[in-house]
Formats: C-alpha cells, structure tokens, sequence
C-alpha cells in the first residue's frame, strides 16, 4: 500500500500533496478546538499508536503473515479528523527514518491512508453501528469498515499507479513511472486486498475495537456523544 | 550395599533433551515481527543521536539536509535515462564515505528494501506482455496471439530489451531515493531535522507532533519488546489461533494504556515547564561557510544528474 518513491510522476504527486497538505492544515484546526491544550501530546501519542498498531502482523492463510494499515481502528478511536494527523505523521516517521513509502510519494500516500481511508471507515462504522450495547454489531461494522476502508484504499492507490502509463512514458510507448496500466493495477492490487489484506485489516480493525469496547468503551470516539474529544 | 540412586541420576544431562522435550510456543511471526522493528527502531534512533559529531556530513545545518533531501528526490523523481540514475548513485556514494556511516551495513538494507519495492514489484514489467518491445530472452511459444477477457497475450512471450530499461530506471530511481533518505536520518539528530522543516512552511504544531511521537514510538518499542519477554516467559506449548488473536489484541490494548500513560506524564511535565498550549520551537543555528558550500555541492549534483 506504502507507494515508493520512483513510482509516481510529478504530474501526480505534486497535486496530491497540495491536497494532502489542505486537508492536514483543516485537520490540525480541527482537533485544536477539539482537544484543548493537550492536542499535542495527545496526537503524538495517536500518531505512536498506529505506528505501532501498523506494526503487528497477523498470520494468514498460505503461511504468510499481514499487517494493518490500521486508519480505521485510529479513526474509530480518535475521530477521523485526528486519524488525519496520526496516520500521517506515522507514514512520515515511515518514509524518512524506515524508507517505507517514498519522499516524493508522502502527499499520494497520506492522501490515500491518512485522509481517505480514515474517513471512508468511520463513516462506515457510525452507520454500521448505532448502539454500542449490540456487541456483535459493533464487531461486525468494525470488521466491515476495516475491510471496506482497505479495500477501497486499495482501488484508489491502483488508480494512482495505474494512470501513469497513460500520462507518463516515451514517445515509443515505454513507461517512466508505474508501468502497469489500469487494467493490471487494479485487478492485482484488488484481489490481494480483497481475499487477503482486507480480511487481516477487518480482524484486527474488530479485535482492537472489541478489546476497547469491554475493557473501555468510554475511549471510544465514535460512540461519544456528539463525537467531540472534550475529555482529552 | 545396594545402590539406592536412582537409575535416572546416572543418565548424562544433554542440552539438546532439554531443548527439544519443552514444546515451543508458536508465536513466531510475532516474535520476528515485533522484535525485529522495535530492535530497528532503537537503532536508528541511537544511531541519528549518538552520530559521529566531527564528521563534515554530520555538522551539516539542517536547513540545508532538508533541502538536500527534497531536491535530490525530486531530481531522481524527474531524471529518466538510466546514466542520470547510475550518476545519481554515485555520487550518493560519495556523500555515504564522506559522511563516515558504517556503509556495509546502510547499503545492506537500503538494497534490500530497493530490491522489495524497486524490484519484485516491477520485475513482471520486463516481459513483452506488460512492456512491448524486442524479445531478448524468449520463455515461452504459443501457437499463436490469445485474446483473454480485455487481456492480449502475444504469441512470443519473453523479455524485452526496453522492460529490463523500464525495471533498472524503476530499480535505481527507489536505491537512489531509499539511500538520500536514509544518508539524512543517519547523520541528523531526527528532532532537529524536523525542526527545519519550518523552512517549507510546516507549522510548528505539526512539528512538534511529529517530534513527540518519534519519542514516543521510541519508548513504546521497548514497551513492546519487554511485553514479549514477560510474555514469553509464562508461555508453553503451542496456544490455539483463537487465543493468538485475543493476545494480539490484548497487546494493542496494553500498549494503548501505555501511551495514554506516557501521554499524560508528557502533558503534565510540558505543562510545568510552561507550556499553555501554544509551540513555539527554538530557533537553530546561523549558516556557516561549510553548509553554503554543501548547498552548492547538493545544487551542482543535481543539475549535472540532469544534464547529463
């Protein structure tokens, strides 16, 4: 899912970056009127959280093992918006110290993990979900958005690497960036995601939550009233 | 007289009987995984602290790294002859020596990430049905062009001379890109590097996000890592994937009341040194005659990574 560098043209990741950059300034305004003075350690904490969530890796059919890109369980803690701030810092603390994901391919990659993934699975989950009480719901929808988040993440990030063939390659056709086209990007990157990473992203997305919601249900931003952070 | 030891007492202790009569516990993945990135996070981590402070890379002002590191990725981003790459590699090289890191072991994992991402990915692309082009190496023979949903497979199959160009400049654009990154992180302190990145326009609440979360990965790996031990240790036999899951999640959860801990302990000693909820950073050094002459260095490079 991390894009390494190489990959992408200017022509995309130059406009992702604005965007990403937008989307973190309103997120950063955001979560300031949200959680007071103690925003900031607070988000460090966040984006630590799903540094090390991102690090757990669960075993998979076929004796490989996966990990989670873990927005949808930090969007369903924290709030989408902190999901933002979190998620992205992790991806940064990624690219520069662990070469995970590419300099140049920061905005594409926190655009599609720390902006869209996050919204896209929480929302699912608020509609999912509706009483916290229904335990077996709340698996389920936390599953469901984690697997749909994922998946849908997955197509966006194939849709990225896929159009460069389109707008970047040599007079005689040969690809400078990505070289698989639409038609092999998206169905490789949607069958892995759809038969394996998705599966581990739900199950993992569903445990954290299902652990949160026995032990400290209170925690849980989605449930709280109105949705705002005023106890942090 | 008799001999009342018993039997048992006479038999040679082996090693390998005690080994092999405890049942393991199957927690490999967690054990590599887990262990093998919190390991790698302390290392970095002492490693950009305790960096070599007399060599001439290291004392760079990071204003200047900063800028390195994006013009330089946007230079490799941008180059697409194979001689601009092999140009860009070299003189990365260059920096590496001049910078005094241990390069055996940096080149060693920089490779195999650029071999991950930069090469198995791309490798299939070197084929005429991704990449069409003269067949140099011809696999296998069909007897004749197939038409497979929206899919045309050739009757030649095999791989062409401009794939393996589209898989090297792909292969070296990521070395070259993995090994910029990491000659900054390997000789800046990690808190002052993301300091400069005011420079850019990134604000200092941001800033300071990402500077309290380096740390506190840097705390939680060494939580992880003693979890695993304690955990370990009152482990035996093999537990059922069902249990494996509850742990994993019940880890996740610990090291959530973990963080919240630390976080709060952060708060708390920011708030008595009188913080009110507003960052300001302090301001770092003056340029140097040796960062203006690094800037040049950096900005010479790269127009002769392009020109060439």
């Amino acid at each position: 899912m991390h894009i390494p560098d190489g990959y992408l043209s200017p022509q995309t990741y130059i406009p992702l970056i604005g965007v990403f950059v937008a989307t973190a300034a309103v997120a950063v305004r955001k979560v300031k009127n949200e959680v007071s003075a103690r925003n900031i350690p607070y988000l460090g904490m966040a984006a630590a959280f799903a540094f090390i969530i991102m690090m757990f890796n669960l075993p998979v059919p076929g004796g490989t093992t996966g990990h989670a890109v873990g927005s949808a369980v930090i969007a369903i803690l924290f709030g989408p918006w902190a999901a933002t701030i979190a998620v992205s810092v992790a991806l940064i603390i990624q690219a520069l110290v662990f070469g995970d994901g590419g300099i140049t391919a920061i905005g594409a990659n926190c655009f599609n993990m720390a902006v869209f993934m996050p919204f896209v699975a929480y929302y699912l989950f608020k509609i999912l979900s509706h009483n916290p009480a229904k335990k077996v719901r709340v698996y389920i929808a936390a599953f469901i958005s984690g697997y749909i988040g994922l998946v849908f993440t997955a197509l966006l990030t194939a849709t990225e690497l896929g159009i460069q063939p389109m707008i970047a390659s040599t007079s005689d056709g040969k690809a400078l960036y990505c070289p698989y086209d639409l038609s092999i990007a998206i169905p490789a990157m949607a069958i892995e995601h759809l038969l394996l990473f998705g599966i581990v992203e739900g199950i993992i997305t569903a445990l954290i939550v299902s652990y949160f919601l026995k032990n400290e249900p209170g925690i849980i931003y989605a449930f709280r009233k109105g949705g705002k952070n005023e106890n942090q | 007289m008799e001999n009342r030891i018993p039997a048992y007492m006479f038999q040679a202790s082996s090693a390998k009987q005690e080994a092999t009569g405890i049942r393991k516990t199957n927690l490999t993945f967690l054990d590599k995984t887990i262990l093998s990135s919190a390991r790698a996070i302390k290392s970095i981590y002492l490693q950009a602290e305790n960096a070599a402070k007399k060599d001439l890379v290291h004392n760079i002002h990071p204003h200047v790294k900063l800028f390195s590191l994006i013009y330089l990725a946007v230079i490799i981003s941008i180059a697409n002859r194979l001689n601009a790459q092999l140009l860009a590699a070299s003189l990365i090289l260059v920096f590496y020596m001049m910078a005094r890191v241990r390069i055996y072991q940096v080149y060693r994992k920089i490779f195999l990430l650029a071999f991950l991402f930069g090469f198995l990915v791309v490798f299939p692309a070197a084929l005429n049905v991704i990449t069409p082009g003269k067949i140099i190496l011809n696999l296998i023979t069909l007897d004749g062009p197939r038409q497979f949903w929206i899919y045309h497979i050739p009757q030649h199959i095999g791989f062409t001379l401009e794939g393996f160009q589209v898989v090297s400049l792909i292969f070296l654009r990521v070395l070259n890109s993995i090994s910029v990154a990491f000659l900054v992180i390997y000789t800046t302190s990690f808190p002052s590097f993301i300091k400069s990145f005011k420079i850019i326009g990134v604000p200092d609440t941001f800033l300071m996000i990402i500077t309290l979360a380096y740390k506190f990965i840097y705390i939680l790996s060494r939580t992880i890592e003693d979890t695993y031990f304690a955990l370990k240790s009152r482990l035996l036999g093999n537990i059922r994937s069902s249990n494996l899951r509850k742990l994993v999640g019940g880890r996740v959860f610990f090291i959530f009341k973990r963080s919240m801990i630390i976080y709060e302990n952060t708060y708390y000693a920011m708030v008595s040194r009188g913080y009110r909820g507003k960052v300001m950073l302090a301001e770092q050094n003056r340029f140097a005659h040796k960062d203006f002459m690094a800037l040049l260095v950096i900005i010479a490079s790269g127009i002769a990574i392009i020109l060439i």
